[in-house]
């Protein structure tokens, strides 16, 4: 286990939003046979109800971009003072450059400004602080906007009840600064990498050879294997192109490791988890969360779940929407924020958010930059032409 | 635990609509399904400090197979 403490970064505000487009399972009956008493049972098991879902057209930097406007708009940020923009993503907009030059620009950040990607999951938004952290404690950078956004719904099909019914779409806007008085964090990051293949896409990159563009087989065999369903052990058909996600394995994995690390986290840190006011887990589902949190030595009551039951398991930004959920009264002096998921990565963080501002969950408003993919094939068609 | 108190809780963790006994063939059950196994899972951590794997679980078919698995921790 890998522990790392900061002195001199101060999260200052956090800003999410979500799409406005909600689904709510009872809407779904027809996968579960018409069967309302089937979803009763599975709300009450995993927390499966309400999840927000993006159109086809938006990506997850225009989620980041709407958020990271909130932010700046919300906090007054001089967009001229921010000298690093860090953008966590798994589906970035296209594969180089990063992302994050993309965003810089619709930001109008300064050309003083670095940006760069990092590739993470779930475990996104504390990876990304972890990182963000050094950056900072190091003296290099004074203020950084870390941006994470993800649209997982986007790439399921409704009809893979495997995965469809756990994943919600996101963005989130977190600001850090370097702070002269002393302001302590906490890390805890564990590598799981036996563990690559449990969650995973296998079929979106290089490996592949997705890339290999001017192999005509290639786009044969997507065609081929693209409609192909195959039949989980669990009985769930899914599609064999899709994200595969091999859940019994992730729980068997989640319930075990994540408690470990945390408890160890404390241990390291001389605190109990009666020191603790909330444990803020990543919204996996809810047996995950209270599983982990029981495990760890929590009383249930302090392991919430319901911004999964709200939004769904919006992966790295399910962290930052549980904060805007949470009561403003709680004492957010000391934050036990852990994100765990693909790679896999458990990721604890003890964070002091008692002088941070947290938005509310905002809804999406499409940037006007959004094209359809019609347009987008036109745009650069034209483009190319030089028109 | 007792045996009908492990029933009883059994019958809460899988979300069933009748009792069962220890005798009941899981593979029967429409609601023995992967939430149920991971539900047992970790049911099982969190009562008896019991690790079940997912192979233990694929040669399971009948409620006693699932007591067998507590060992000590279900009697009488």
């Amino acid at each position: 286990m890998s522990f790392s403490k900061f002195e001199h970064v101060k999260i200052s505000g956090i800003s999410v939003v979500v799409p406005e487009d909600e689904i709510n399972i009872y809407d779904e009956a027809e996968y579960y046979g018409g069967s309302i008493k089937k979803i009763d049972r599975m709300r009450k098991m995993v927390g499966f109800w309400k999840r927000r879902v993006a159109d086809k057209n938006t990506t997850p930097s225009d989620l980041a971009y709407n958020a990271a406007q909130n932010l700046i708009k919300e906090m007054h940020i001089d967009k001229k003072s921010i000298d690093a923009l860090v953008f966590v993503v798994q589906q970035p907009d296209v594969i180089s450059p990063a992302t994050a030059y993309f965003l810089h620009d619709k930001l109008g950040l300064s050309k003083d400004c670095i940006a760069t990607d990092i590739n993470q999951g779930c475990a996104g938004w504390v990876f990304g602080l972890h990182m963000v952290s050094q950056m900072i404690e190091s003296g290099a950078y004074k203020k950084v906007l870390l941006l994470n956004g993800d649209t997982p719904s986007v790439n399921i099909d409704k009809s893979d009840r495997n995965s469809a019914p756990i994943f919600g779409d996101g963005g989130s806007a977190t600001l850090l600064e370097y702070s002269e008085d002393k302001i302590e964090s906490f890390y805890s990051i564990e590598t799981v990498s036996s563990g690559f293949e449990a969650i995973v896409p296998p079929f979106s990159g290089a490996r592949f050879g997705l890339y290999s563009i001017q192999e005509d087989e290639v786009f044969e065999k997507i065609s081929e294997i693209r409609k192909e369903k195959v039949i989980m052990p669990t009985g769930n058909e899914v599609a064999l192109f899709g994200g595969y996600l091999d859940g019994i394995s992730v729980f068997d994995f989640t319930i075990k490791a994540v408690p470990k690390n945390i408890k160890d986290f404390l241990e390291y840190l001389n605190l109990t988890s009666t020191d603790i006011p909330v444990l803020c887990l990543h919204q996996a589902n809810k047996q995950i969360v209270q599983s982990v949190g029981v495990e760890a030595g929590f009383d249930v009551e302090k392991v919430p779940y319901h911004a999964f039951e709200n939004y769904g398991n919006s992966t790295m930004c399910s962290i930052p929407t549980l904060l805007a959920c949470l009561d403003k009264n709680i004492d957010k002096e000391k934050m036990l924020c852990c994100g765990f998921g693909n790679g896999l990565v458990v990721a604890s963080s003890l964070l002091n958010l008692k002088d941070t501002y947290i938005s509310k969950v905002e809804n999406f408003v499409k940037p006007t930059y959004v094209k359809t993919r019609d347009e987008y094939v036109d745009y650069w068609r034209k483009k190319i032409k030089g028109e | 635990m007792k045996k009908a108190e492990f029933l009883s809780a059994l019958e809460d963790v899988l979300q069933l609509e009748d009792s069962i006994d220890e005798n009941q063939n899981l593979l029967d059950l429409e609601e023995w399904d992967s939430l149920s196994k991971m539900a047992v899972m970790a049911y099982y951590k969190k009562t008896f400090s019991v690790e079940i794997n997912l192979n233990d679980l694929k040669n399971i078919q009948t409620v006693n197979d699932l007591i067998k698995l507590a060992g000590s921790n279900i009697d009488g």
